[in-house]
């Protein structure tokens, strides 16, 4: 059937078995005149090219649609995902509402409330705060851009379905009464010893998040690239939307307090699964290591999930303001400033630790310099509102809402950044309000304000203004009745966490008062979500751009073409639909670039930096469900460690590897037909780029980055047990030795060699030599890897006894796993060259590869100075 | 009014470059004094010195920020001042970056004069 | 547009701003005064922080209300600036106002207000850690009780544990009034946190570490403590009590609380020993010397029973030896229901009497 057409539909060079082209049947017929040289105002030209961009760009039908890569389908999957999440970690809520809702309370048990009250945080802030970032990002950045997908269309389906399985996994526990039970922030020793915490539940917690870790990790990547690369022609940085510099900020942001987590995570499993001591102070570990871990983490996390909801405010305010935002470069300074600070604040969720006083002082301070940055944002959005002629509607109502409720999130925030009154403050029912003023009006109103502002460029109808009213007055009243007393009950020393309190505090009142608002909130909530699904295929289509917003995502047509834009056009405005004369007819008759699928395949534009200038025509990979199998079998890894099935583990982590590398070999680097392609208007751009032009060396460098964070992390680790311990190594333990850190530093340093060698080599064209600089890097990677171990293994180094030997052995293991990572890729690119997959011409496998080893060497040097060296120090 | 030859280009690591400088200051504070405090023994110890380095390190990064706050001044004045910076030509971005610039280098400024208080007012590990 | 322009006239420019609905304003308004007017009168309490019966908390209370009044006026300020711009004028102003409204309004004001409140911040921080002139006493966090001993010798530190000796007693702290106390705190199993809300702020019980809290009560009487850092099931119901006494009292409750026993002998004893309690429990003056549960010696002197959970009567303490799962869910102490009643009674009674 289908195949024998595709068979059949090849023509000369063109070759449909490409990733890039769909496994469709009926191909409509390949094109072999170039853009610039068909007259565009032709409409039979016109027709042939939609066709062939339509059947390139449509979704897989039937069960196949669950192969689908696209960024319209992946988003909308994430999102709706991330939305049940949010429903059931709502009704979670509920059930803590009712509990405390009178004094004594006997709903649920002690326990059970616990594990309530746990997933609720964990689910909100995991599965839907952060997530819904990434899946509303996958949907609107492309849209934004002007841009037929992201750059790699295959990594966001791959996010997607890790965040489902862990997702899934996470929340099912609950029904078999194992979910976690130790709040969302999970400190040891209460949660890495079995016997406070016996059961699945912290490793449940544990493995299932560091999977969805894995997928915001995917999704920076995706982003940054996505919003640095795949810009339209001529947007250049001053014109960006502002929603793209936020999703740039804020996806540097996971890079950089995402490892951190998973470093702490790597400890606290190694700790639970098998003794290690990092946070036993029986055996010198300490428990604040976690929380610093934990927290260099969860705060950014807090703006992590505020500043794309405030991105969204940033689209919508001008559209209702009728005028362009006033003080663009302000609200650059904002969110990079925001960025920064945000890294600086996170011992103030540790004020009650007792560190010293001028401790405490550094990060007050910044807690206290991070409201100006939000402010100056809160103050942009009100300056453009004052300067604009604004108009009211439903999503400019929970605009408000957002601003009414954030303003007082954020003015106790600065309270409680005062380490004196948090002292006080600090761990109680204030803190509940405080942060839930924060992420409501900073999170959630936002996103109804959205829902209700790109509903039409998502579904092609509004959603209901009456209902969007009725939704707002309930869910802003029941919120503040709801939540406001929570400050009152924290003041009156009602501590968080707890499942029950005695009559006769004055916490009866509150408490009760609460769980009404709570109740009229989530009602709230229910009006949108029934807005939401309630059927409305009889009622006419929203027009065209339907708000008269002046951002590249109102091009998109109520009857979706899945092609996200006709042509890629010339952007000269920050709001070009507003601004560039006969824009919207101009991309629509495809007058500027790619107005076709000549090929039949996935094509968008990759343009410089700065300026924006074209620079390559990307193919982007179709439909696969090899996605879906990585994701599995990665997920089964998570989950089979959780229960301890080691073999199985080991047979999924194989299984794992093995579509990893299929779903690479297939779907990346693949050698085009020709070397160059006509765009349209007379320009023609090159179909493969290497080395520091590609996105895929982009990817490289950006997952490195976030890959050094985590090392790093371990590294904070070690030197954090050395400042305070007396001595370190502890009198009596020997550390690694010398020698055997020092043979695997030169060995390591050989491997980079040979990997940066056979990359010269290659590109010069001597193939054999540079297949034999890798093959001999590879095996130099794996002596290193063993070498670096062999160290604390001959110096019998028990990582039981001790957190000395525990944090030298999880270093030079890190170090080790690196270097087998580094030594399948050599052998990977070994075989792309025996394959003809890489060739001195088309060589990105080998470049990327090559500037792994990079990070691979300093990994290793840093590794060995701490484990070889600092013993001599001490 | 300088010509283009004689500005350097801003891209978006200078945009960076002093919010950089405040992370790498907020840090050199904190490890510093978490280390001379790290034992928590003698919390009624004066730690002067750690104070005086703080200090010292303090002006250093304002004047390293001062320095970048100056020569983005003088190239955004030198492109025409302007604060919208929204035509679309290669000046704008650069005017665009050269101010954002300067608003970040002021925040940064300001937070590191921040980040310093601490040093000035508690003189041990108490 | 759907909608259009809304209404400009109306009552908006006098509504509370926290509503937009200038329709709903009076009622809402009257609730909000109604229900913090409520709120407010019952602020004082045994538990809460604005009984000011502690210096630093009365400190800390000042600079609520303090910034309570300034967050209300700026709120107040921003929402009535949004709510002018989108409601009551929403006609376009020039560019320059908005310009400098982000100036004023979002860099000059917040940075003004922002350094005073960090210098105030900074200057508190030391002075509420200033050094002590009154007694040190060691405060355990366990699961899931406070284990308390007066007048012990120590500093805080890392990797270490709290100093041992001292006059043990448990979930109960008598302090001097008008004195600042050391209280060093720490903890042998997971993260717990010491907070007498009336008193003072909170900080950290952490294994393997030390730390110090200087607490200076002002009102002699009788206060609530929690632990507020979560430590398990049981961690909503781990308190004790604080008793505030003048400095001579205090002297003479900790040399009592330092004599044995006063009743050692009797059914009641021998019941206890039978039932194997002191493997657990230490009653000084007999041989039971457990150190796993709370120190008995002076059970019947204490207010409460069961970590600050219940009144200390006979009643209630049967109650709790009999089934103590149901009384305080997650505790660590097994029930002794299969017990007979009358041992259990006789243990009540003997442990009562032990003043």
């Amino acid at each position: 059937m289908s195949n024998a057409q595709i068979e059949a539909a090849r023509v000369g060079t063109f070759d449909l078995s490409d990733p890039a082209t769909p496994n469709y049947p009926d191909p409509p017929p390949i094109q072999t005149i170039g853009a610039s040289h068909v007259d565009q105002e032709d409409p039979a030209v016109r027709e042939a090219q939609a066709k062939r961009l339509i059947w390139v760009w449509e979704a897989p039908k039937g069960w196949k649609y669950w192969s689908a890569v696209n960024n319209t389908e992946v988003g909308v999957w994430y999102t709706s995902t991330a939305f049940i999440f949010m429903l059931f970690a709502g009704v979670l809520g509920l059930m803590v509402r009712v509990q405390l809702a009178v004094p004594d309370n006997d709903f649920l048990t002690a326990n059970f409330y616990n594990q309530v009250y746990t997933l609720h945080g964990t689910v909100m802030m995991f599965l839907f705060a952060v997530p819904i970032f990434e899946a509303m990002a996958i949907i609107l950045l492309p849209e934004m851009l002007g841009a037929r997908d992201l750059p790699f269309p295959r990594l966001s389906a791959f996010g997607y379905w890790c965040f489902l399985i862990g997702g899934v996994f996470v929340c099912g526990s609950i029904f078999f009464s194992s979910a976690p039970a130790s709040g969302w922030f999970m400190y040891p020793p209460l949660t890495t010893q079995e016997r406070f915490t016996p059961g699945y539940g912290a490793d449940i917690w544990l493995l299932g998040l560091s999977f969805i870790e894995v997928a915001s990790i995917a999704a920076a990547v995706e982003l940054i690239v996505g919003s640095l690369k795949c810009r339209p022609p001529g947007m250049r940085l001053n014109m960006m939307p502002l929603y793209t510099w936020y999703v740039l900020v804020v996806a540097g942001m996971i890079l950089f307090a995402f490892p951190p987590l998973i470093a702490g995570d790597i400890l606290f499993e190694m700790e639970r699964l098998f003794n290690w001591p990092f946070f036993d102070p029986e055996r010198g570990g300490d428990p604040m290591l976690w929380q610093h871990l934990f927290w260099i983490f969860g705060h950014p996390e807090v703006y992590i999930v505020f500043l794309p909801a405030i991105a969204l405010l940033a689209m919508i305010v001008p559209t209702f303001a009728r005028r362009p935002i006033v003080g663009y470069s302000w609200i650059v300074l904002a969110a990079v400033g925001t960025g920064f600070l945000s890294f600086g604040l996170w011992v103030h969720h540790m004020f009650a630790t007792g560190l010293p006083a001028i401790s405490l002082g550094f990060f007050s301070a910044a807690s206290e310099a991070v409201a100006i940055p939000t402010g100056v944002q809160i103050f942009v959005f009100l300056a453009t509102l004052l300067v604009g002629r604004v108009i009211f509607s439903v999503p400019m109502l929970f605009v408000s809402g957002a601003l009414a409720i954030f303003v007082i999130g954020g003015l106790t925030g600065v309270m409680v950044a005062l380490a004196p009154f948090d002292w006080q403050a600090h761990d109680t029912y204030f803190v509940v309000g405080h942060l839930h003023y924060v992420l409501i009006g900073g999170m959630l109103f936002p996103i109804v304000a959205g829902l209700y502002y790109w509903w039409p460029i998502l579904a092609g109808r509004t959603l209901s203004d009456r209902l969007g009213k009725i939704a707002f007055w309930m869910m802003f009243v029941g919120f503040n009745v709801g939540f406001f007393p929570m400050h009152f009950s924290g003041m009156m020393g009602m501590p968080r966490r707890v499942w029950t309190y005695p009559a006769g505090l004055g916490l009866d009142l509150p408490n009760l008062v609460s769980t009404i608002g709570a109740f009229v909130f989530a009602a709230g909530f229910l009006v949108v979500v029934a807005d939401i699904l309630r059927p409305r295929g009889h009622l006419p289509l929203a027009k065209r751009n339907h708000w008269n917003a002046g951002t590249l995502e109102w091009l998109s047509e109520p009857e979706d073409k899945g092609w996200g834009v006709r042509s890629i056009p010339i952007i000269t405005s920050r709001y070009p639909i507003w601004d560039q004369p006969n824009f919207i007819d101009d991309v629509d008759n495809g007058r500027f670039y790619l107005p076709d699928a000549e090929e039949l395949k996935r094509e968008t534009i990759v343009t410089s930096v700065l300026d924006a200038k074209p620079l390559q025509v990307l193919r982007v990979p179709g439909p696969t469900f090899m996605t879906m199998w990585a994701a599995g079998f990665l997920g089964a890894v998570f989950i089979f460690a959780t229960f301890h099935w080691w073999y199985l583990t080991i047979a999924a982590m194989v299984l794992a590897t093995g579509a990893i590398l299929t779903w690479v070999w297939r779907g990346t680097a693949v050698i085009p037909e020709k070397h160059e392609k006509d765009v349209g208007r007379g320009l023609s751009l090159p179909l493969y780029v290497s080395g520091p032009q590609a996105v895929g060396w982009w990817a490289m460098f950006i997952t490195m980055v976030g890959d050094g964070t985590a090392f790093l992390s371990l590294v904070f680790g070690y030197f954090f047990y050395v400042t305070i311990h007396a001595e370190f190594p502890p009198p009596g333990i020997e550390g690694p030795g010398l020698f055997w850190p020092l043979a695997a530093l030169a060995v390591f340093a050989l491997a980079w060699g040979l990997a940066f060698a056979a990359r010269s080599l290659n590109k010069a064209g001597s193939v054999t030599s540079a297949r034999l600089a890798m093959a001999a890097g590879g095996l130099a990677a794996l002596l290193a890897g063993a070498f670096v171990l062999l160290g604390p293994h001959t110096t019998g180094l028990d990582p039981v006894t001790h957190v000395y030997p525990a944090t030298v052995w999880i270093l030079a293991i890190w170090a080790a796993v690196h270097a087998a990572v580094g030594a399948l890729m050599l052998f990977y690119c070994l075989a792309r060259s025996l394959f003809g997959h890489l060739t001195p011409l088309y060589d990105a496998d080998i470049q990327n590869v090559a500037l792994y080893w990079h990070f691979m060497l300093g990994t290793a040097f840093v590794t060995v100075a701490t484990i070889a060296f600092t013993p001599l120090a001490t | 009014m300088f010509g283009s030859s004689r500005q350097t280009a801003d891209n978006l690591w200078t945009l960076i470059a002093p919010p950089t400088i405040w992370a790498f200051h907020f840090v050199i504070c904190y490890v510093v004094a978490a280390v001379r405090c790290a034992p928590n023994t003698g919390p009624f110890e004066a730690i002067l010195a750690t104070r005086w380095f703080i200090l010292a390190f303090t002006l250093v990064c304002l004047l390293a920020i001062a320095l970048i706050f100056r020569r983005s001044v003088v190239e955004w004045r030198g492109h025409g001042s302007g604060t919208v910076n929204d035509e679309d030509n290669p000046t704008a971005r650069e005017r665009f970056l050269e101010f954002s610039t300067i608003l970040l280098a002021g925040l940064s400024f300001l937070a590191v004069v921040f980040t310093a208080l601490p040093a000035a007012f508690i003189t041990d590990c108490r | 547009m759907p909608q259009g322009r809304l209404r400009r006239n109306g009552p908006a420019a006098g509504s509370p701003p926290r509503h937009h609905a200038p329709r709903r304003s009076p009622v809402l308004r009257a609730f909000s005064l109604a229900g913090l007017l409520a709120l407010l009168s019952a602020c004082t309490g045994p538990q809460s922080t604005l009984t000011g019966a502690g210096s630093e908390a009365a400190q800390v209370e000042t600079l609520f209300w303090v910034m309570l009044v300034g967050a209300v006026l700026i709120w107040v300020f921003t929402i009535g600036l949004s709510i002018y711009a989108t409601r009551v004028h929403p006609e376009r102003h020039s560019e320059k106002t908005g310009t400098r409204l982000i100036l004023w309004g979002g860099v000059a004001f917040p940075v003004v207000v922002l350094t005073a409140l960090l210098v105030y911040g900074l200057k508190l921080m030391p002075e509420f850690r200033a050094e002590a002139n009154g007694p040190t006493i060691a405060v355990s966090g366990e699961r899931f009780w406070f284990r308390v001993a007066y007048g012990v010798e120590g500093e805080p530190g890392v990797v270490k544990s709290l100093p041992p000796g001292g006059v043990e007693s448990a979930n109960e702290i008598w302090l001097p009034v008008g004195v600042r106390s050391a209280i060093l705190l720490g903890s042998p199993d997971v993260v717990h946190s010491f907070w007498v809300p009336s008193i003072a702020g909170k900080m950290d019980m952490i294994p393997g570490r030390v730390n110090r809290l200087v607490i200076e009560p002002v009102k002699e009487g009788v206060y609530n403590g929690v632990c507020t850092e979560f430590c398990g099931d049981a961690h909503g119901q781990m308190g004790f009590r604080v008793v505030v006494v003048s400095p001579g009292d205090y002297e003479a409750y900790v040399a009592a609380q330092s004599q044995p026993a006063a009743v050692t002998s009797g059914p009641g004893f021998e019941a206890f020993m039978e039932n194997g309690c002191d493997a657990c429990h230490a009653v000084r003056g007999t041989e039971a010397d457990g150190s796993v549960g709370p120190d008995l010696t002076h059970l019947g002197s204490r207010l409460t029973i069961a970590a600050g959970i219940l009144d200390n009567t006979p009643e209630n303490l049967v109650r709790f030896i009999s089934a103590t799962e149901h009384v305080k869910q997650g505790v660590e102490m097994p029930a002794y229901g299969m017990v007979p009643n009358e041992e259990i009674a006789a243990i009540a009674a003997w442990l009562e009497q032990l003043k």
